[in-house]
């Protein structure tokens, strides 16, 4: 291909088709990690991102759980903020104003312990401007059902997607957890039911114990791992997501530079979302969209787009092809 | 206010009493817009273990050399692969965070500082703010108590007592000063004296705020306290960092304070007490090698 130095921006096109929506790059960042965006505008420039997933929104506000709700692990920290928000009145009141007029894209991260309430709060999403996507959240428990995770029983799954779908004409997302046996199974429940996205994955159940005190480090015992130390648990739930149906994915779960991003493109996802890098570096979702230019300039591609899903499946050379180089060698 | 990543550089450290170093960083940004209570995000080593920054208090802000100072106690991974940093290691700072220390307006009356081992960390740039701009009438007004475990952790008297303020000091083993709680020789000495504080800062272990908390609340002194709680971000955006708020009434939801960005620094009526749970604190020997 010509390399017309003028044209950069135009021969490395980052853009991508979501589903409906066409992004300005395939990085967003995840839900919980981000705040409602303002907590990083001093760090970069909002606008620049793919999109922000906001921290995920209940119809009444919840208090979370009690401290201590963190624990770091090797390359990675547990979770058990329980959730806490504040409620979808306030929510459209005082947080989304600020990411709406910066035209950022914001996606609505939403749950509830009753269908119901994933009814209702879609409901009252729908024809928000600023708002392009819901993603519903389904690890959360049923309170209905004795508190199993909606997120971990295909027909479950689908009853929470079938009563969003039904509330709102917004595009959907149903982010997936890990902790189940067959992630495809869930994933082909919830596109049934009518989710035109997926995204994979929420964090992994988890726990700590501290050795002196003889107690667990949470104060809920159990919480969900996440960092760079899930990347090869989300990138095989990415892959087998991938095989098991034929819509867009969005994949999450260890993402700290450009090479982590290009690793789950490469499977076939269409985007990602950043989390706990974040915390550490709050820029780094600029320097993962920096590193994405410079590698399709590196490996002369036009635009991501051509990058995404062309991962071999055949895992190593034919040693014939190695031989055939060698005997080239001077 | 706003905050930012500086890349600063170690200028010297030094172990100034037992476990407890003192950190000298390179960082003229920060140490431009840093107020006494407030606190920054260290990386305290690329890599992915450990993978968040730890929190640390402005224990001396020197924007004329362009040099903030850290007091830090080594109690796990993080705080022993800072000690390892010689001079010249570059270190990412994010700050300044949280809400920083308020000064007594100008002759308020005498004030008490209240320090429970690292807790003096913070407490040592309030009382040269004290010194420096505070409403305090004269040094000896500024009236410090400092408790630890044993006099081996404790500073020595070049950075406080020759200051000219007033220092009681106190360990759990009688090894340096008054033996017991640093809050019973407070409640001692302001008896005796019969002092009538204007305002109460503090900084310790949580235990130790406790009881500060109520002796401010007998009395009525208007309080600050730096309060800890286990950080992911320090920048209000995991809620990591919460800690539960005292009720409106019996009835209300519990609800919680993040210490990242409504504090670190708390008034005693705030803060719900019997609520806060912690797995401990840290160990007096941790396994690490
Ligand atoms: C706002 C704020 C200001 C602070 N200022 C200072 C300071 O000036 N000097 C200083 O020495 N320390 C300070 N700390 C505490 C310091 O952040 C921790 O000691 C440090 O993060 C421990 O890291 P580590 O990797 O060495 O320990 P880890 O391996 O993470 O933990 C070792 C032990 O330390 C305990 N611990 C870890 N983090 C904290 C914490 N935030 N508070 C209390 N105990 C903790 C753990 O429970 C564990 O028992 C501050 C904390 C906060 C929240
Ligand atoms: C502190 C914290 C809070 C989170 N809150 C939410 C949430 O409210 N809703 C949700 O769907 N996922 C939540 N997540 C999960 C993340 O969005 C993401 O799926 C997970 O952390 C894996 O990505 P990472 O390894 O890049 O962090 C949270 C994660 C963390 C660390
Ligand atoms: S440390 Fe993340 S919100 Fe306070």
């Amino acid at each position: 291909m010509a390399q017309n130095p003028d044209a950069r921006g135009a021969s490395h096109d980052l853009s991508v088709q979501l589903g409906p929506l066409r992004l300005k790059n395939p990085v967003m960042v995840a839900s919980g990690t981000f705040g409602y965006g303002e907590e990083y505008a001093d760090f970069l420039d909002l606008t620049a991102l793919g999109a922000v997933v906001v921290k995920g929104i209940s119809l009444a506000p919840r208090p979370g759980n009690p401290p201590p709700r963190l624990v770091e692990t090797p390359a990675g920290m547990i979770n058990a903020i329980g959730l806490e928000n504040v409620g979808v009145d306030a929510f459209l009141q005082s947080k989304l104003p600020y990411l709406r007029d910066r035209q950022v894209p914001v996606i609505v991260n939403i749950f509830g312990n009753l269908l119901e309430e994933y009814a209702e709060l879609a409901a009252r999403l729908e024809g928000v401007p600023g708002i392009v996507a819901l993603e519903i959240n389904i690890s959360c428990p049923n309170v209905k059902s004795g508190g199993m995770i909606f997120g971990t029983e295909p027909s479950m799954a689908a009853r929470v997607v079938e009563a969003v779908r039904r509330a709102t004409t917004l595009p959907l997302i149903t982010k997936l957890t890990p902790n189940v046996t067959h992630i495809g199974e869930i994933a082909k429940a919830a596109v049934g039911a009518g989710s035109d996205m997926l995204s994979c994955i929420n964090t992994v159940a988890a726990m700590a114990v501290d050795i002196f005190s003889r107690r667990p480090k949470l104060a809920n015992v159990f919480g969900g791992l996440s960092g760079p130390a899930i990347k090869p648990i989300a990138l095989r739930c990415t892959y087998e997501v991938l095989q098991a149906v034929d819509c867009p994915v969005i994949g999450i779960g260890g993402i700290a530079n450009a090479t982590d991003a290009l690793e789950f493109l490469l499977l076939g996802a269409r985007a990602v979302q950043v989390g706990t890098a974040n915390f550490v570096h709050p820029a780094v979702t600029r320097e993962i969209i920096e590193g994405m230019r410079r590698f399709l300039e590196v490996e002369r591609l036009g635009g991501v787009e051509e990058y995404i899903g062309s991962l071999n499946r055949e895992c190593l050379f034919p040693f014939a092809e190695i031989a055939c180089e060698m005997t080239d060698l001077p | 206010m706003q905050k930012f990543l500086e890349e600063g550089r170690v200028l010297e450290q030094q172990e100034v009493a037992r476990q407890t170093h003192r950190l000298r960083l390179e960082a003229p940004r920060m140490a431009g817009a840093a107020r006494a209570g407030q606190f920054f995000m260290l990386q305290v080593r690329e890599g992915m273990d450990p993978l968040l920054r730890r929190p640390f208090s402005f224990h001396r802000i020197l924007p004329e050399e362009g040099i903030v100072e850290v007091l830090y106690r080594v109690v796990g991974k993080g705080t022993w692969w800072l000690s390892r940093c010689a001079p010249g290691t570059p270190l990412s700072l994010l700050g300044p965070l949280g809400n920083g220390f308020e000064l007594p307006p100008i002759a308020a009356g005498p004030v008490v500082v209240v320090a429970g081992g690292i807790g003096i960390a913070p407490l040592q740039e309030l009382i040269q703010q004290l010194l420096a701009k505070g409403g305090v009438g004269r040094p000896a007004d500024i009236h410090l108590f400092y408790g630890a475990r044993t006099g081996a952790e404790q500073l020595p008297e070049n950075l406080l007592e020759d200051l000219g303020i007033s220092v009681y000091r106190s360990t759990d083993d009688g090894s340096l000063g008054y033996g017991g709680f640093v809050t019973d020789l407070l409640r001692r000495v302001v008896q005796e004296k019969n002092l009538q504080p204007s305002q109460l800062y503090a900084c310790g272990p949580l235990a130790m705020q406790y009881h500060v908390a109520r002796w401010a609340l007998e009395h009525k002194v208007p309080s600050q306290l730096s309060l800890e709680s286990l950080m992911a971000c320090g920048i209000g955006a995991c809620l990591g960092c919460a800690l539960p708020a005292a009720q409106a009434d019996a009835s209300s939801q519990d609800h919680y304070l993040h210490v990242c960005k409504d504090g670190p620094i708390f008034g005693a009526e705030s803060i719900q007490w019997h609520k806060i749970q912690t797995h401990g604190a840290p160990p007096t020997i941790f396994l690490y090698s």
